[in-house]
Formats: structure tokens, C-alpha cells, sequence
């Protein structure tokens, strides 16, 4: 196997005519590691992928792979694997000559390509499947022979390009751990691109949060989900309530957030800054109850607006002193639902709540 | 763009390969021709076995197509051997320079068939076979619609004709031109041209090729045809249902083979020509594909029985052919031919059907009438261009330069308009003539 | 060699390519075309002038062979209409058994040369034909169909509705199903449904073969020739020219209105076309479901098909029974059969059946050559005035055979080819040429299509596992298009194969004769007829095998290509 390789990306910007695609880009992905981008469509997350694949150029900024600048280097000699979003597999050609491809353009004698294309297919648990035709192979199927086609040149690095949209559910969730594994399994560092957040954060080790061809925040699942930095991560990274209101310094070094639906609340660690600002809070960290009791520092009245019943829990939509709340309620069998028009109260743990300056 | 340009070297490769071939076949004769391919091919297959190496390359070009191609070809480049029917286009040929003198011609050859040379005497081109134009008809169309054998290009103006018969237009093809001017010189300017409008009003089609009227009585669509012997001789040969008869009105002329000036192989030219004229190259004009008359009389010795032969006084032909006058007009009777008949066609059939019809239902009667119809028969059947006008020499001239400027290419077109917009009056006039003259009859 | 494009968006490599074809069209295309403009608008001694067509529309001829052309090629457009329309339609929409024969017998017409198929017809429908005599026999009166412009109305429509039949049934069969079902599922049914809703969706096709029909015949010089009609355009440019001259100004009068015309029509289409290119197929979509028919309108369904197939063979059934025909005159079949015609051809001109392989062979092998060139660097490259390469190449369908070989005698008279001497006015290179570079839009629309299919992923794959751009292009695109290019090679062959026009002005010797000129010089004279048709059948047959083959050929690669593209 390769040398692990770290791939850094240097104020690279981009752009077609007066359309800018990237800005500013500034990125270290480290040897190994397992990272994704993630963002909306339009966000400039392929074309970065792209960049790194050598397939678009820059229009300033460098960037790196192992140590070397790549720049002027063509897709062809850059030794990046990348599976496409549609597998790009090459219908004339059958499963074992798309997986040879890339093997005979590296000009490696006939029994090693033989050999590797083995052992790929392997990998990706098609041992059998060498003489069938991409059109002959299910979804699952096609989306592991781009794979194996792709390690099979062992690359310094992977590159997915929303590798998992076109399968149905639960292929996805099955085929996101084959990924993950094999990725273990090879150590290769690999990028991974994905408009899906659950798909990031279940599979990366680091996310990069983009938006608008800026990247907003970079760092694990956990991180970017407890502690957004802006109002975009918040939004695109897991369901979020936004309350606007004003943040100032209290004395005892925490701060009070001051809004028209909480009033005067304190918090217990200052966000850094005063001013306008945003209250964030997921809807699983706010409770209901009939009355209000110590499990909260503070409720907040409201009346049931609306009701979803997805299963693991119940999301109420509530409205609490004229903005709307959305909060998730744990499900069991048995448990009391609150219907539509019905008053309650809503339950606040400061300790959940993150402040966000208002951009 | 590795692929293409591979692809490229490949053509280029494959075109280099082709052009080898066709060059390795040694010496070339080019011969410009209005002859079937049935005769050509005869004449080329004998000459290359007779000659190994040398390759005989066959123009096929109308007559006057032919004689455009050999005037703009390129003075280094011309063709070999001009062979063709109409002697007038070999007068215009030599006229302007583009024939060579050679004398190698068969001295068993007569002078004259009649009284026409079959030879230029001047040694620009010679007789290499003999044709006599008559009338072609289909056995069974005339069977099927009870139609008279005719014998005579006089029997075609008849009413019972009309609708039956087809002629080619001269400016398409130099056998028609012969028989329009065998026409024209055998019953003078004004009369011939009334005798042809008359025929021409009983067509049923002024075909575009020579070859469309036989072709076209061959398969029945017509039941009559005006057309060169050969195209007769040889559809009856093949086995089609039709006869052939030379009118007394008719000349024996020769079809000719000359020398190009400045030919590229100008003595394989000379080869092939002695060649057509020998013995064994008469013989060749016998085949029943071919059936063409021979200028060399002992050929017809081996000729089957009740084959023509002119020498032998089964073809009376009436008319000496004046080439030189032919010559002299061959471009005006063209046009006119074209503006007043060929384009004007549908206008001059109708008058003539009026006509028919007219004269049938009043069958002599009601004078008045009989005026109307006489004056129809006068707008119909009355040339465009008088007899006075074709003896103006600047008038002949304008139409016998090639060479034509804005200037004298308006002043043409708009004489030529100026026909078919009169011809056209004068048809629908007559016709109008006619219907009213019938109308009269009632 | 190439790197990546970089900011310039193209390579080295492909800029020079891009230059020899535009060089290759500058030549052949550009110029003798310009040439015919110029010489249509120019004094003797130089300088500009109108005089010319001033001239041309004095001459009342003239202006009858004007609307006489426009007259024959729009009621041809009628009447391809006519046949086509119903055919399209029944076999697409309606589940009827031998769809697939119906509608390969209604491209056969295009594969024989339509100066042929008017010989036949003669026979046929004539004054004297089959069917004339039949009638005559029955009822003591004919059908004029074939007299004048009515017979060459009858025989390019018959010749030429495959365009439309063919564009109508691609249009039909991408139609979505959803399309109709919900024009049905809100009150819309029978022919309002048609009238409605499937057709105005199927025009784009429609409009698109129409004014392919429009251009052919304007553009068709033989077979007006066979039907001794002169009165319209091409026959005029044809006779002045060869009977008259190359100088002869009025023929290039005629060529410049002729390429007006067409250009017009080609324009008219886009025009009506711009903004209705429907979606076709829409993702998870499925095409129009075929509906079955009741007995007794399957009956009469049916009875009308074999009725139009019946008349659409009628030229192939004509050059068929005269190919074997000793004797056929006034009657309604041949006398005696032969197989003696067949025999001639083979021993007297297989020279020409040959030439007809090389000249369209190669051809078309330029053709798929240019036209791969050309899509790659359209939809690929961000060559600066690459889509004008586009229009130039595709301008050609918009210029009559009779003016590209007028302007080639005309640019290049006198010009001797290096090596040989030969003149190339009179060398058969030009013929090929001349093919090429008039079918180069079938071929160039059919790589582009086959280009446009292929999703831009499939290169980059390859060249991310390490294959440079011209081996990506050489191992995964040129394969991948294969059915794309061999559909353009079959397209430019055939129509090359069949085309007299160009053929008839540019053959110079009958040993360089192409089949189709080969079979009007064999239909010259009385004992040719049967040889010529018999060399008909052999174009025919030889046309039909080709075609036959590559379409088995493309069936296997199309099925593949179609999963994959569905899984997208």
C-alpha cells in the first residue's frame, strides 16, 4: 500500500468569467483520515473535488498532495482515484476491464493486472463477477465495481463524489459502512463529498462545511453539530430552533441573552462577543409538560400549533410569545401525545444553548 | 487528436493506393461521346484487346453538353476523340479550332451518301456510320388504341395522332436537332416549322433525352416516336414490339469521329479512329444492341437480311442536308425550339386538341367558323421567327457566340422571353379561336 | 502534447485539428460556394451587377421553374405527410404485429436512387402501366398521376416521406406515457387526444423531417430528368450549365435562388422549432403504452398499411420485375424473365459497383471522421468559434448537389491533381469529396448525438485512473460512440450511394462511374433498361445488406448503452 498522503489546499479561488465558484479556500486534510464536504448543491464541494481530481484549475492558490504542488499536473498523472456520482463504469467494457483499466494505462505486466483486479474485486466482495457486462449489475453492485476499479490503482487518494445518491435507503446506510470499513481497512485518505449530513457525520472523521464556495466550519461530527459556528452549520447540520435577541456580559463572567420569546435569560459562559445575536437550540434539548417543574431552570408557555409523529419521537411545532418553537419528543408506547391547540409548557436547559452572532 | 489523425494518414494512404491503380493502367485514350453505353463498350472492349495496355476512358455527355465540355477544357488538358451523330456540332468544332486534321481515313469509304460528303473534306472529322431519322412506334399501343401505321412526318399532324406521340427537344439532343432540320431544310423556314408545331401539338411529351422517346414508345408509354434509325433497329433487335420506318422526307447523314486538337494522345486517337473505320470496326455497328448503319458498303454484305441499307436503295432519302446552314442556325433553332414548343408545350397542346375538335365538329361546315379556325390554325401553327429574319446575319451571330456578357445575355434572354411570352398568347388565342368556332358548329 | 486544457480550454492537438477541417470545408465548401455566389452578381470584367437576375426573371421560363419548384416540393411535403403521418402513428401507438417490418419497409425507398425508382414507376403508373392498363381495361379512363409535375410530385413523395416517417416515429416513441395519460385523465380522448396533445409533442420530429423533405426536393436533378419534366430549378441550372456553358450566368442565377431556398426552409424549421424542444423520455418516465386495436380495426388498419406499403414498394416491385423482364412494354407484366440482365452487369461494370463502395466508403469514412472531430471539440473543448465549425459543416445540407458541382467545375477548372496530370475537374477524387462534404450533416448530427449521450464522467474516469486524453478518447469515447459513428457511416454511405445530382454533373468517365450514374447511363439506350434496373437492385441490395448489418450490430450496443443511461 501507498504512503499515506496529506492533502492541503491553499488559498485557492475560483471561478468562471465573473462567477466565482471557490473563495478562499484553506483546507489540510491529514494522512488517513476520513473527511468529507459537505454542502448544498451549488456549494462548490465538487468543484473542489474536482480541482483535487485535476479535472478544473484554479485560478490562484496552491494545492497539495503528499507534499507537492499539483497544479500544472494532468488528471492522468496525479495517481487520485475517484468513483463518480453515476459510477461512470464503461458499458462496452466488462467488469473485469473496467477494473483493468487503469492497471493497463500504468503499463503493468498482464498476470500482476490480473492479480490486482482479483484481489479488488475481492474487496468489494464481487469475486464473480469479472465477466459480467455494468449494465448486468444492480445498483449496489455497479457502486462497488467503481470501487474496485478505482483502489485497484491504489491511489494516494480516494475521491467520492456522492457516491451513495443513487441508491435507495437502505442500500445507503449499507453500503456508507462497507465504505467506512474498507476505508479502515486501506488507510487510504479519502475525501468524500455529500450534500447528506447524516451521511458525513456518520462516515467522516472531519467534516468541511460549505457554502457559496466558502468553507463556513471544518471539524469532527460532534464538533460541528454542539458547537455550529454560524448560522449556516447550525441550519445544515442537524434541525435547530434560531431565537434572535441581544448578548451582553454579565459580571460573573457569564453573559444574559435578552429576547422578545425568553426574556432575560443568563448564560453561564460567554460566547465572546455582545450584541445582536441568535439562540440556537435543538429541538430534542426543549421539553414539554403539563406544568413546569425542576428538571428546567425556566419554562416558557406555548400552544401546540402542530404535530408529526416520526416514530422515534414526536416533533410539535409550538408557538411560544409569537415565534415558532419546533421540539422533539421521545416516543413510547403508551406515552400521552398533546393534540393541536392545546396549551403547554416548554421546558429550557441553558446549558444546551449556543449563542450565534448575527452575521 | 491521435485518432484522426491516424484516420487521416489511413484515407491518405488508401487514396495514394487507388490513384496508383488507376495510373498503372498504362496508356489512356479519353473519348467524348453522345453514344449509348451498349456501343460504346463494344467498340472499347474490341480496341483494348486489340491494343494490351492501353486503356479506353468513355465521357458519356449529350451532344451539346459535349461540345461545351471540349471547348472549356483546359488547352493541356483536352480529351482525346470527339464521336457523336450530328455533323453540325462537329462544324462547331472545327469552326472554332478544337478539331485536328488527320488523314487516315478508310479509302473503301464513299465520297458522298447522296449528296452529302460522309467525310469533312477538309479532314477535321469522318463518317464513321450512317443514320437516317424516321418514326418509331409501338406495335401494341397502336394495336391497342386503333391507330394507323404512319409514313410520314405529314401523317403525324393528323388529328388521330394527337396525344400519341413524343419528340425530343433539339437543345437536349443532337439527333432531334438532324431530324427538326432535315424538317426545316426539306419543307423550307416557314412550312417545316408549321409542320413541326403541328407534330409537336400531337405529342403527348417533348421527352428531355434523345433516348427518352424510344424509351418511352420501347415500354408503350407513347405510341409514337420521332427518333434516329439505330434507336428503332436496335429496341426491335432486343426484342421490343416496335417498328421503324424512313420517311421520304428524311436524310442520310453520317454520325462522325474526329481528332481534338491537341489531344493528350493524340496517336492512340488516331489508332481508334482508323480503327472504327476499318473493316472489323464497321463490323461492330452490326451488332443487333447497336444496329447502325456502316459507311463501308462490303459490310452490309454481312448484314442480316432486311437490314437498311442505303447504298442499296432501301432508304430513299429527299433531302440533301446542308450542314453548313444547319451549322449556321443551330443554336436559334434550339431556342426557338425550346421557348416556343418545349417550355410552351402544355399551352400548344391544348390549341391543338382545340383545334382537332373544332375542325371535327364543323367538319367543313359554317364559313365563319371555318375563319375563326383558320385564324387559330395560323396563331398556332406560325414560327415565332420568320423566314426574313434568319437571313440576318448579325441575328445568326448573336446567337452563334458562346461568349456572353451582362450586356448580351439580357438582350438573349429577353428575346427568348419575348417568344415564349408570344408563343404563349398565340396559343391560348388559338385555342380560345377554336372552342369558339366549335361552339359555333352547335 | 497535450496537458490539461488549462485556462485556455483546449489543447495544441485540437486547435490544429480544428484547422484542417476548417481548412478541408474552407476549400470544398466555402469557396466554390462563394464562387457561385460571386459569379451569380458579377460583371464580365468584374464589378458588381443585378443585371443577371434581372435577366432570370425576364424570362417567364424562369419564373414558372421558380414557382414550379416551390409548387413540387411543397405538395411533396404534403403528401409524405400524407403517407407518413398514419404510418408513424399506428405502428408507435397501436400494438400491431411486424411494426418493425412496417416501419424498416418504409425506410426501404431511400436506399435506391428516386431517378430509378421513376423508371420504374413509369412502368408502373404511366401512361401505359400497369395500372393505367388495368384501368383503361375496367373503366376506359387512366390516372394522370404520373404526367408532369404530378409524376414528380408522386415520386419524390414516395421517395422522400421516410424523413418524416422516421423523425415521427423517434418523436412518437419518446413520448412520455404520463403525457397522454393525464390529456386522458382530463377528458381528452381518440383524435382530439392525437390532434391535441401527441401530435403538437411530436412536431418538433415532424417539422424536422418536413423540411428535410422540402430540401431534397428542391434540391433532386434526376429525377425530374427521367420524367422529361425541365420546368423547375435544378433541371434548368443542369441544362444551362452543360448545354450552354460554365459561363453561363443565368445557372448560377438558379444555383444562388436554389440555395436561397433551401436555406430558407432549413431556417423556417428552427425558427418554428426554437423553444419546443420538448423533454422527451423524462426520468422514471416510460414511453407511450401501446394500446390494442378492436378486430375490425385492426382490419382496416392493417388494410390501409399493406395499401401504402404496397404503393411505397411499387419502385422497388417495378425495378424488381424489369431487372428480370425480357420483354415489358404495353402490358401489365413483363412477357418473358431473364436472369440474362443480371449477368451482363456482373461481367460488363462491376468496375462500378466497386466504385460505388470506394467513393461512398471512403466518403463516409471522412465524414464519421470530421463529424467525431467536430462533436468532440463542440461539446468538449472551449475552443473559441467552435460552433462555427458546427454551422459550416452542417451549412452543406443547405446547398444543392447541382451548385456544389457547379462551383467545383467552376473553382477548379483547369487545376491538374499533383502527380498524374489528371485534371481534377475529371477525377473521381472529386466525387468523393463532393460526398463528403454534402453528407457530413447526417454523419456530424449522428456523432454529435452519440457524443451528447455520453456522460462527460465516463473521459474523466479514465483519465483519473491514468489514461492521457488521447487514450481516453481512443479506448473509452471513439468505442463508446461506435454506434453513434457507424450510424453516420451508414447514413453518408447510403444517401451518397443514391445521389445523382452532384454524380451526374462530376462523373467525367464511364470507367470512374458510381452505380447510380452507371444505371442512368445503362437506361439510355433500349437493351440497357434491363441491365440498369438489374444494377438498381444490385444498389439496392447492396445498400440493404449494409444497413441490415450495422443495425444488428448497433441493437446489441444500443441495449447496453440504454441500461446505463436509465441507471443515471
Amino acid at each position: 500500500m501507498n504512503e499515506k498522503v496529506k492533502v492541503e489546499a491553499q488559498n485557492i479561488a475560483m471561478g468562471y468569467g465573473g462567477n466565482v465558484v471557490l473563495r478562499d479556500v484553506n483546507l489540510v486534510i491529514e494522512p488517513g483520515e476520513f473527511f468529507a464536504l459537505l454542502g448544498p448543491s451549488g456549494s462548490g464541494k465538487s468543484t473542489l473535488l474536482r480541482l483535487i481530481a485535476g479535472f478544473n484549475h484554479a485560478r490562484s492558490g496552491r494545492l497539495l498532495i503528499g507534499g507537492a504542488d499539483v497544479s500544472g499536473v494532468p488528471p492522468w498523472s496525479r495517481n487520485v482515484g475517484m468513483v463518480f456520482q453515476n459510477y461512470a463504469l464503461w458499458p462496452h467494457m466488462t467488469v473485469r476491464q473496467n477494473v483493468a483499466f487503469g492497471l493497463e494505462e500504468r503499463r503493468l505486466p498482464k498476470h500482476v493486472i490480473a492479480d490486482k483486479v482479483r484481489a479488488a474485486l475481492a474487496l468489494v466482495n464481487l469475486p464473480e463477477y469479472g465477466e459480467r457486462r455494468p449494465s448486468e449489475l444492480s445498483g449496489g453492485q455497479q457502486q462497488r465495481v467503481a470501487l474496485a476499479r478505482t483502489i485497484a490503482i491504489e491511489p494516494q487518494v480516494l475521491l467520492l463524489d456522492e457516491p451513495l445518491s443513487n441508491l435507495d435507503a437502505r442500500l445507503r446506510v449499507q453500503m456508507r459502512n462497507e465504505l467506512r470499513a474498507l476505508q479502515r481497512k486501506l488507510g487510504i485518505t479519502t475525501i468524500f463529498v455529500t450534500h447528506d449530513q447524516e451521511e458525513a457525520m456518520t462516515t467522516a472523521d472531519r467534516i468541511a462545511v460549505m457554502d457559496q464556495g466558502v468553507i463556513q466550519q471544518i471539524g469532527t461530527p460532534m464538533d460541528l453539530y454542539d458547537n455550529p459556528a454560524n448560522r449556516f452549520v447550525a441550519n445544515f447540520v442537524g434541525s435547530i430552533n434560531l431565537l434572535p435577541g441581544r448578548v451582553s456580559n454579565a459580571a460573573d463572567g457569564g453573559a444574559v441573552f435578552d429576547s422578545p420569546v425568553f426574556g432575560r435569560i443568563a448564560i453561564a459562559r460567554a460566547p465572546g462577543f455582545e450584541g445582536e445575536a441568535e439562540a440556537a437550540l435543538r429541538p430534542h434539548s426543549l421539553v414539554l409538560a403539563q406544568a413546569p417543574d425542576d428538571s428546567r431552570p425556566f419554562w416558557r408557555d406555548g400552544v401546540i400549533l402542530e404535530r408529526e409523529f416520526l416514530g422515534e419521537f414526536v416533533r410539535y411545532i409550538i408557538d411560544v410569545a409569537g415565534a415558532s418553537l419546533t421540539v422533539d419528543r421521545p416516543h413510547h408506547v403508551g406515552h400521552p401525545v398533546y393534540a393541536a391547540g392545546q396549551p403547554v409548557h416548554v421546558g429550557v436547559d441553558t446549558a444546551q444553548l449556543r449563542l450565534l452572532r448575527t452575521a | 487528436m491521435r485518432l484522426s489523425s491516424l484516420a487521416r494518414r489511413l484515407a491518405g494512404a488508401a487514396l495514394l493506393g487507388a490513384l496508383g491503380c488507376a495510373s498503372a493502367f498504362g496508356q489512356a485514350l479519353s473519348i467524348v461521346t453522345s453514344f449509348p453505353k451498349d456501343l460504346t463498350a463494344v467498340y472499347k472492349q474490341a480496341f483494348e484487346k486489340r491494343n494490351p495496355g492501353v486503356r479506353v476512358e468513355i465521357q458519356n455527355k449529350g451532344t451539346s453538353a459535349g461540345v461545351a465540355y471540349v471547348r472549356e477544357a483546359p488547352a493541356n488538358n483536352k480529351p482525346d476523340i470527339f464521336w457523336a451523330s450530328a455533323p453540325d456540332a462537329f462544324e462547331v468544332l472545327a469552326k472554332d479550332g478544337l478539331l485536328a486534321r488527320y488523314d487516315g481515313g478508310n479509302p473503301a469509304v464513299p465520297a458522298k451518301i447522296g449528296s452529302y460528303p460522309i467525310n469533312d473534306p477538309r479532314g477535321y472529322y469522318y463518317g464513321q456510320a450512317l443514320a437516317g431519322y424516321g418514326l418509331m412506334w409501338n406495335t401494341r399501343y397502336l394495336k391497342a388504341h386503333k391507330l394507323p401505321e404512319p409514313r410520314e412526318w405529314a401523317d403525324l399532324v393528323k388529328p388521330v395522332y394527337h396525344g400519341h406521340a413524343s419528340i425530343s427537344s433539339p437543345s437536349r439532343s443532337g439527333t432531334t436537332h438532324l431530324t427538326v432540320e432535315t424538317i426545316l431544310q426539306g419543307e423550307g423556314w416557314e412550312k417545316g416549322w408549321s409542320q413541326m408545331l403541328q407534330i409537336a401539338g400531337n405529342c403527348a411529351a417533348i421527352t428531355e433525352r434523345s433516348f427518352g422517346v424510344p424509351e418511352g414508345v420501347n415500354n408503350g408509354q407513347y405510341g409514337i416516336g420521332l427518333v434516329i434509325d439505330f434507336f428503332g433497329l436496335s429496341a426491335k433487335a432486343s426484342g421490343f414490339p416496335v417498328e421503324f420506318h424512313y420517311p421520304s422526307v428524311t436524310a442520310i447523314v453520317p454520325a462522325n469521329i474526329g481528332l481534338i486538337a491537341n489531344a493528350k494522345s493524340a496517336e492512340l486517337g488516331k489508332k481508334f479512329i482508323a480503327f472504327t473505320l476499318s473493316d472489323e470496326g464497321q463490323q461492330l455497328l452490326l451488332d443487333p444492341k447497336i444496329s447502325r448503319l456502316p459507311v463501308l458498303p462490303a459490310t452490309y454484305a454481312r448484314a442480316p437480311a432486311g437490314y437498311p441499307n442505303p447504298y442499296g436503295g432501301t432508304i430513299k432519302a429527299k433531302v440533301n442536308f446542308d450542314s453548313e446552314l444547319s451549322e449556321q442556325r443551330y443554336f436559334l433553332v434550339s431556342a426557338i425550339f425550346d421557348h416556343a414548343i418545349t417550355f410552351r408545350h402544355k399551352e400548344l397542346a391544348a390549341a391543338s386538341k382545340a383545334i382537332h375538335d373544332a375542325s371535327a365538329k364543323l367538319a367543313g361546315r359554317n364559313p365563319k367558323a371555318q375563319a375563326l379556325l383558320k385564324e387559330a390554325r395560323e396563331l398556332a401553327f406560325t414560327p415565332v421567327v420568320g423566314a426574313d429574319k434568319v437571313k440576318d446575319k448579325a441575328f445568326l451571330a448573336l446567337f452563334r457566340d458562346t461568349k456572353r456578357d451582362a450586356a448580351k445575355t439580357r438582350q438573349i434572354t429577353g428575346l427568348e422571353q419575348y417568344w415564349n411570352s408570344v408563343a404563349r398568347k398565340n396559343y391560348e388565342r388559338a385555342q380560345e379561336l377554336a372552342t369558339q368556332a366549335a361552339a359555333m358548329a352547335r | 502534447m497535450a496537458t490539461g486544457p488549462g485556462q485556455a480550454g483546449y489543447t495544441r492537438a485540437q486547435l490544429a485539428a480544428a484547422l484542417l477541417i476548417a481548412a478541408f470545408l474552407a476549400a470544398f465548401l466555402i469557396v466554390p460556394v462563394g464562387m457561385v455566389v460571386y459569379v451569380a452578381f458579377a460583371e464580365a470584367g468584374g464589378g458588381f451587377t443585378l443585371s443577371h437576375f434581372e435577366s432570370f426573371f425576364q424570362i417567364s421560363l424562369m419564373q414558372e421553374s421558380f414557382w414550379n419548384s416551390l409548387y413540387v416540393a411543397g405538395m411533396s411535403v404534403a403528401f409524405a405527410t400524407l403517407i407518413a403521418v398514419p404510418l408513424a402513428y399506428f405502428t408507435v401507438r397501436f400494438r400491431l404485429r411486424g411494426a418493425l417490418i412496417i416501419q424498416t419497409l418504409g425506410v426501404l425507398p431511400l436506399i435506391m436512387p428516386p431517378f430509378v425508382g421513376a423508371v420504374a414507376m413509369q412502368l408502373i403508373f404511366g401512361r401505359s402501366g400497369s395500372v393505367n392498363l388495368i384501368l383503361q381495361d375496367a373503366f376506359g379512363a387512366g390516372l394522370p398521376v404520373m404526367d408532369g409535375l404530378n409524376g414528380v410530385i408522386f415520386v419524390e413523395a414516395l421517395h422522400y416521406f421516410p424523413f418524416v416517417l422516421m423523425n415521427l416515429v423517434v418523436a412518437l416513441s419518446n413520448l412520455d406515457s404520463a403525457m397522454e395519460e393525464s390529456a386522458q385523465n382530463l377528458g381528452a380522448s381518440g383524435f382530439r387526444l392525437f390532434r391535441r396533445i401527441v401530435f403538437p409533442l411530436a412536431m418538433p420530429g415532424y417539422v424536422a423531417g418536413a423540411s428535410l423533405v422540402f430540401v431534397k426536393v428542391f434540391d433532386d436533378l434526376g429525377t425530374p430528368l427521367v420524367l422529361n419534366v425541365t420546368n423547375m430549378l435544378a433541371p434548368q441550372a443542369y441544362l444551362r450549365i452543360t448545354s450552354i456553358g460554365i459561363d453561363d450566368p443565368i445557372g448560377y442565377v438558379i444555383s444562388v435562388l436554389m440555395i436561397a431556398f433551401s436555406l430558407f426552409a432549413l431556417w423556417a424549421s428552427a425558427l418554428a422549432l426554437r423553444g419546443r424542444d420538448y423533454a422527451t423520455l423524462q426520468r422514471g418516465g416510460s414511453s407511450l403504452a401501446r394500446r390494442r386495436l378492436e378486430p375490425r380495426q385492426a382490419a382496416a388498419a392493417y388494410a390501409w398499411i399493406v395499401c401504402v406499403l404496397l404503393l411505397v414498394l411499387s419502385p422497388h416491385i417495378g425495378i424488381l420485375l424489369l431487372s428480370f423482364a425480357k420483354v415489358w412494354s404495353f402490358s401489365v407484366l413483363p412477357d418473358a424473365f431473364t436472369v440474362q440482365h443480371y449477368l451482363t452487369v456482373l461481367e460488363d461494370s462491376p468496375r462500378m459497383i466497386w466504385n460505388t463502395v470506394l467513393y461512398c466508403g471512403l466518403a463516409a469514412f471522412f465524414d464519421v471522421v470530421f463529424g467525431t472531430a467536430i462533436a468532440y471539440l463542440i461539446l468538449r473543448t472551449r475552443l473559441p468559434l467552435r460552433h462555427t465549425l458546427d454551422f459550416l459543416a452542417s451549412a452543406a445540407l443547405a446547398i444543392p448537389g447541382v451548385v456544389l458541382a457547379i462551383g467545383y467545375l467552376r473553382t477548379f477548372r483547369g487545376l491538374e491533381m499533383p502527380f498524374t496530370g489528371e485534371l481534377l475537374t475529371s477525377s473521381w477524387i472529386l466525387l468523393v469529396i463532393a460526398y463528403a462534404v454534402r453528407r457530413l450533416p447526417y454523419a456530424l448530427r449522428s456523432c454529435m448525438a452519440a457524443l451528447q449521450q455520453l456522460h462527460v464522467s465516463l473521459e474523466e474516469a479514465a483519465e483519473n485512473l491514468g489514461a492521457t486524453r488521447q487514450r481516453a478518447i481512443g479506448r473509452i469515447v471513439v468505442p463508446l460512440m461506435a454506434g453513434g459513428i457507424l450510424a453516420g457511416f451508414v447514413t453518408s454511405f447510403m444517401t451518397a450511394a443514391v445521389e445523382l445530382s452532384a454524380t451526374i454533373m462530376l462523373t467525367a468517365s464511364q470507367s470512374a462511374a458510381p452505380m447510380s450514374y452507371g444505371i442512368y447511363l445503362y437506361m439510355q439506350s433500349a437493351a440497357g433498361r434491363g441491365a440498369g434496373a438489374a444494377l438498381g437492385v444490385l444498389a439496392v441490395l447492396i445498400v440493404a445488406l449494409g444497413t441490415y448489418l450495422s443495425h444488428r450490430f448497433l441493437r446489441g450496443r444500443a441495449a447496453d448503452l440504454d441500461r446505463q443511461t436509465q441507471d443515471e
